[in-house]
């Protein structure tokens, strides 16, 4: 913490960065908890979760009816309560963040300045229109619908299963292994960063002026890109010590069942339902 | 710049995530050609890199701060492949471990970050730089080109998001995803990133390429061999060539209403000051339509050669200037 010239507390900007990626690493470390909870989609097989995923995430983009965008945020919130996360989890982080930044773009299109339109209602100069304010709903259903969908990828798959499905789906070996290593870099560049920064904090006496901050913050980052520089070096000899000889091979876990493969069906049935209820609704 | 899921609809969102399959396997093909057996741990670092430069707040001016997306300075480290590569990983982790961005638009974030970004900053860079050893020549050209890179991909952004309004919407003409027209949502995206990010985007990259070369100059030479720029210059004279197709567009750009066009458009008198300042300044080939070629596409077509020409020029003069600024300094 430090203190303006008017004698205010207030974090410094390397508190703030410091307390930015230390809640990212908490943030990895807990999805990777969650993940490994018992649950119902924590029990399904990584590939099949994911096409599922997939099969979701694209039936909320086709459809238009804010009538069954509703229905598939209820959707997303019921697998993800089945799921050992919190309802309450779920709505900070889809309606909280999502949703709000969603509805922040959305109102502004609602007036009669963008979209044209009959009245719906006025705030003094401003119209509300009736095609302004259902765009604006649907695009919020929709956004909050998705996000729903792609966190519960985040929240019920561990990193490595997440891996291990897309090296299935025939995603080729050199990405998988990529990803595997950065998300293990990023990691440790988010620690050495926090550090960075709580190490600036805590020898600081004096407020920096804007300039002198901004210097300090370019230097890092060019120190971070020789420390991953050296890293991938090491990591390199690592590999060829280990006898890596230029091709690469992901473990898989066990196959898939018949409940597995069960839970696409059953999801891509929902999907089907959903875009014919939906195309009935806006005939 | 993130898009996340619900802003576009499957009819941009599909061709994007379509494009970029072939896009990824050249660039597979090609880091795997130039960075040979050390490919692996160098993306995965690059990618590292990529994810971690967006951590760091850089303070810009009145305690605002902001974030560097940081494409072309990996595009300028490593080379522009493997700056997709690692940036297309960078953002497929934020949208698989953290949420962020989204999963049906991550072709199309990858597209703007991924693409457009780096090979419009390593492009601008090589031609700003050109082979010159000068140090500050280099550091002005990484700056000019991060910032015109990012602005691009805005730009671009922008664009995606102003044609949903066109291609999706209800009977009673209520937008289906992004909401704004392409007028607004290309204004804004092209505004904000001129004004601020642009800055913060140069500044970060001049800093840290200054920075490499006083503490580390290997590693600014870490990209593949150069090659030459006349592919670039190829379809720069593609480009050129193609101007005249602008003539048979309709109409005038929006905002770039002459002064009589724009009195029709408001219904209204034009302001006094407004008419006094058109006449200020008298183009020499106005309209571009030189006087003295009749075939319009001709003219149009001129006008793009000697205008194209002026801007080479400059940029070229201005970058000898600062090179023999450096050179008189040093000795």
């Amino acid at each position: 913490m430090m203190n303006d010239r008017q004698g205010r507390t207030h974090k410094s900007l390397a508190r703030r960065t410091a307390d930015s990626v230390g809640n990212h690493i908490v943030e990895v470390l807990e999805n990777e908890d969650l993940a490994a909870e018992k649950g119902f989609l924590q029990g399904i097989d990584p590939r099949s979760k994911l096409l599922a995923v997939l099969i979701f995430s694209v039936t909320a983009s086709l459809v238009r009816s804010p009538w069954v965008l509703a229905a598939m945020s209820i959707l997303a919130l019921v697998l993800a309560s089945f799921s050992a996360v919190s309802p309450a989890s779920f709505a900070r982080k889809v309606w909280g963040s999502a949703g709000l930044f969603a509805t922040l773009i959305a109102l502004p299109a609602a007036t009669q300045f963008i979209t044209a339109g009959s009245v719906l209602f006025r705030l003094g100069p401003v119209a509300i229109t009736r095609p302004g304010a259902l765009g604006a709903i649907t695009l919020i259903l929709r956004v909050v619908a998705s996000a729903g969908f792609a966190l519960l990828i985040v929240w019920t798959m561990r990193w490595i299963d997440l891996l291990s499905a897309l090296s299935r789906m025939k995603v080729p070996d050199i990405i998988v292994a990529t990803l595997a290593m950065a998300q293990k870099q990023i990691v440790s560049l988010m620690r050495t960063v926090e550090q960075i920064h709580l190490a600036r904090e805590s020898r600081t006496l004096k407020e920096s002026t804007t300039a002198e901050n901004r210097r300090w913050v370019i230097e890092r980052i060019a120190f971070v890109f020789q420390k991953s520089v050296k890293t991938a070096d090491d990591v390199y000899d690592a590999m060829l010590a280990r006898g890596y000889s230029g091709s690469m091979r992901v473990i898989h876990r066990t196959p898939a069942t018949v409940r597995d493969w069960s839970y696409v069906v059953f999801s891509a049935g929902i999907a089907a339902l959903l875009i014919a209820i939906d195309r009935m609704v806006m005939r | 710049m993130h898009i996340p899921d619900g802003y576009l609809g499957p009819q941009t969102y599909m061709i994007l995530d379509v494009a970029m399959i072939p896009i990824w396997a050249v660039a597979v093909s090609k880091v795997k050609k130039t960075l040979k057996a050390r490919q692996i741990p160098l993306m995965a670092l690059a990618a590292g890199f990529a994810f971690i430069i967006m951590m760091f707040n850089i303070p810009v001016i009145g305690g605002s701060t902001g974030h560097a997306v940081g494409a072309t300075l990996i595009a300028i480290l490593l080379g522009p492949w493997a700056a997709t590569i690692s940036v297309s990983i960078a953002l497929a982790i934020q949208a698989l471990l953290f949420g962020d961005g989204g999963i049906t638009a991550l072709g199309a974030n990858c597209f703007n970050m991924a693409v457009v970004m780096p090979f419009v900053g390593y492009y601008l860079y090589r031609l700003l730089a050109g082979n010159s050893e000068n140090l500050r020549r280099k550091i002005t050209a990484s700056g000019i080109a991060s910032y015109v890179a990012i602005v691009a991909a805005a730009t671009v952004a922008g664009v995606e998001f102003g044609i949903q309004p066109l291609i999706a919407h209800t009977a009673s003409g209520a937008p289906l995803y992004a909401p704004y027209p392409l007028k607004v949502a290309v204004l804004a995206m092209f505004s904000e990133h001129a004004l601020f990010f642009g800055w913060v985007e140069a500044i970060v990259t001049m800093g840290v390429v200054a920075a490499l070369a006083k503490q580390e100059s290997a590693l600014l030479d870490m990209k593949p061999a150069r090659r030459s720029l006349r592919w670039a210059w190829a379809g720069f004279s593609v480009l050129v060539l193609l101007t005249p197709l602008g003539v048979l567009a309709q109409g005038t750009a929006w905002g770039e209403w002459s002064v009589g066009q724009l009195a029709s458009r408001l219904k209204l008198s034009v302001p006094t000051g407004l008419s006094k300042l058109s006449g200020l300044w008298a183009a020499a080939v106005p309209g571009y339509a030189p006087a003295f070629i009749k075939n319009p596409f001709v003219g149009y077509l001129f006008s793009a050669v000697i205008g194209a020409a002026l801007c080479v020029g400059v940029v070229w003069g201005v970058g000898k200037l600062v090179a023999s600024r450096k050179t008189d300094d040093e000795r």
